[in-house]
């Protein structure tokens, strides 16, 4: 089910020059590491002025899906929600 | 006089993506893909189904609340709607169309109306049906791989419709004068866009029970003995492949609604929504450079009886503070059978708000136009809501953001 988090959490991300694409490649939640697998989609909208950054993504070993946003003003990175692909 | 059926070249392109939201989430989410997922307004029992994946389509969900749609399928996954993220893939498949032909027009926020008359593709020779499916790789690509399309092409709007919803999911026909009387055989009167339960009943008592009845009903009996007027008419000629739908209309009003959660009679409550829609539709009036000549309130009831009421006024309504100022009066001359459930309010008869045109006594007007717009840019700046009239204080989380079924202007 999903489950709504709204915590800051630690991000790795990587940049490649090549592809012009910066993503996340992983995260630590609850002293937890999750390497990030399939980005399933991304987009970004303005709050006020500061540009909000949305990923959503599955985990490498395809046990949960997490809702990233990173604040393009304060570059924080917070944890918005998981899911586990199950009815709720 | 009898009007033979369009035999030119079938230039326009309807495009569909298939139950948008749904498919979106999936996109998004790989761990909900082939499972039956329904994106509800509120993910509680009472909450209401927006859009339903085709697996849970193809177990009979479709618009309906979350305990039927549980009771069908008790592994639906039920998600809350993400509006922004809709308009972004609005956006991107806008941006995708736009490089085969400047001529495309949104009709909803999955729905595209695409006019190749003159496009690069045409100058060409390039086949239409490869284009469309060049238009679903590029839609795989950029939007999602689970992202899929109807695609219908036809002599016009209509009939490219007809032919985006042969085939669903992921369909790309065509239809011409060759297959025209072909293409109808198969369908019934509902399948086709715009006739409803109502004109059905109407074709039905006229004798009209096909499709291919419906064409080949006379120009007379449609205008005269069915729809009474011009609309019969407009009907032999779209039936026929010939456009009459490419009308753009104006902006006529701005609305916003609400579904209230907690049931109530409470007068002070429902003035505290009242005026946080008040603010919405405040905002996206001012937003598209408007001001309004008149205001709307509508109220439902918990015994499921409606009420409404409009007024025009002389002065021009532009701040949130006059369209509550309207709206609450109008909220104050009714007396509520039973409890609110729904509230929903509009400003019509919108025209420009440049230049200001200033009233000989209008007092302060200027005054209060300057306070509007150093309220609206404050919330530009820091978000929506940052500074509210006191009335709205802590309900940041009432009447959030919800997806638009039919207008994208604020897309």
């Amino acid at each position: 089910m999903r489950e709504v988090i709204n915590e800051e959490v630690s991000v790795v991300m990587s940049y490649s020059a090549r592809k012009k694409q910066s993503l996340p490649y992983l995260l630590n939640w609850q002293n937890k590491d999750y390497y990030v697998g399939k980005i399933g989609y991304y987009h970004s909208y303005m709050e006020g002025q500061e540009r909000q950054h949305i990923f959503e993504l599955i985990d490498k070993d395809e046990t949960l899906w997490f809702r990233l946003r990173l604040n393009g003003g304060s570059l924080h990175w917070v944890l918005e929600a998981i899911h586990d692909g199950l009815a709720n | 006089m009898d009007i033979t059926l369009n035999v030119t070249q079938p230039l326009t392109m309807h495009i569909d993506l298939n139950s948008c939201y749904a498919i979106i989430e999936q996109q998004a989410n790989p761990l909900i893909r082939h499972k039956p997922v329904g994106v509800a307004a509120y993910t509680s029992p009472g909450g209401f189904i927006l859009a339903s994946s085709y697996e849970a389509r193809a177990r009979g969900i479709t618009m309906m609340r979350v305990r039927d749609a549980r009771a069908l399928a008790n592994d639906i996954v039920i998600l809350p709607p993400d509006p922004e993220k809709y308009y972004d893939a609005h956006r991107r498949f806008r941006t995708i169309l736009e490089r085969y032909t400047s001529d495309v027009t949104p009709k909803s926020i999955d729905e595209f109306v695409v006019d190749f008359t003159g496009s690069e593709a045409v100058r060409t020779n390039s086949d239409l049906i490869s284009v469309g499916c060049q238009i679903k790789e590029d839609i795989r690509r950029e939007i999602g791989e689970y992202v899929t399309v109807n695609i219908g092409i036809g002599p016009n709007r209509f009939l490219a419709k007809v032919a985006a919803g042969l085939n669903k999911p992921d369909g790309l026909d065509v239809i011409t004068s060759d297959n025209l009387r072909e293409t109808y055989r198969h369908l019934t009167l509902m399948d086709l866009p715009g006739i409803n339960r109502r004109y059905k009943a109407r074709l039905n008592l006229a004798h009209i029970f096909t499709p291919l009845e419906f064409l080949d009903a006379p120009i007379h009996k449609l205008k005269h003995e069915i729809f009474r007027g011009i609309v019969g008419y407009y009907w032999y000629l779209r039936l026929r492949g010939y456009e009459v739908d490419a009308t753009k209309f104006g902006v006529r009003s701005f609305g916003n609604e609400y579904a209230v959660g907690d049931k109530t009679r409470d007068i002070e409550k429902i003035e505290r929504l009242l005026m946080k829609l008040c603010e919405k539709t405040g905002r996206r009036l001012r937003k598209h450079g408007y001001e309004a000549r008149g205001v709307f309130l509508g109220l439902g009831f918990e015994d499921r009886t409606w009420w409404g009421k409009s007024k025009r006024v002389r002065d021009c309504i532009y701040s949130t503070q006059t369209i509550y100022t309207h709206t609450a009066k109008l909220l104050r001359s009714i007396e509520f059978p039973t409890r609110v459930t729904h509230i929903s309010i509009a400003v019509f008869d919108v025209r420009s708000s440049q230049p200001t045109q200033l009233g000989l006594f209008d007092g302060t007007k200027l005054g209060t136009r300057s306070l509007v717009k150093a309220a609206d840019t404050i919330n530009d700046r820091y978000g929506e809501f940052t500074i509210v009239p006191a009335s709205m204080a802590n309900m940041q989380d009432t009447i959030i953001k919800r997806v638009p079924f039919g207008s994208v202007r604020d897309v």
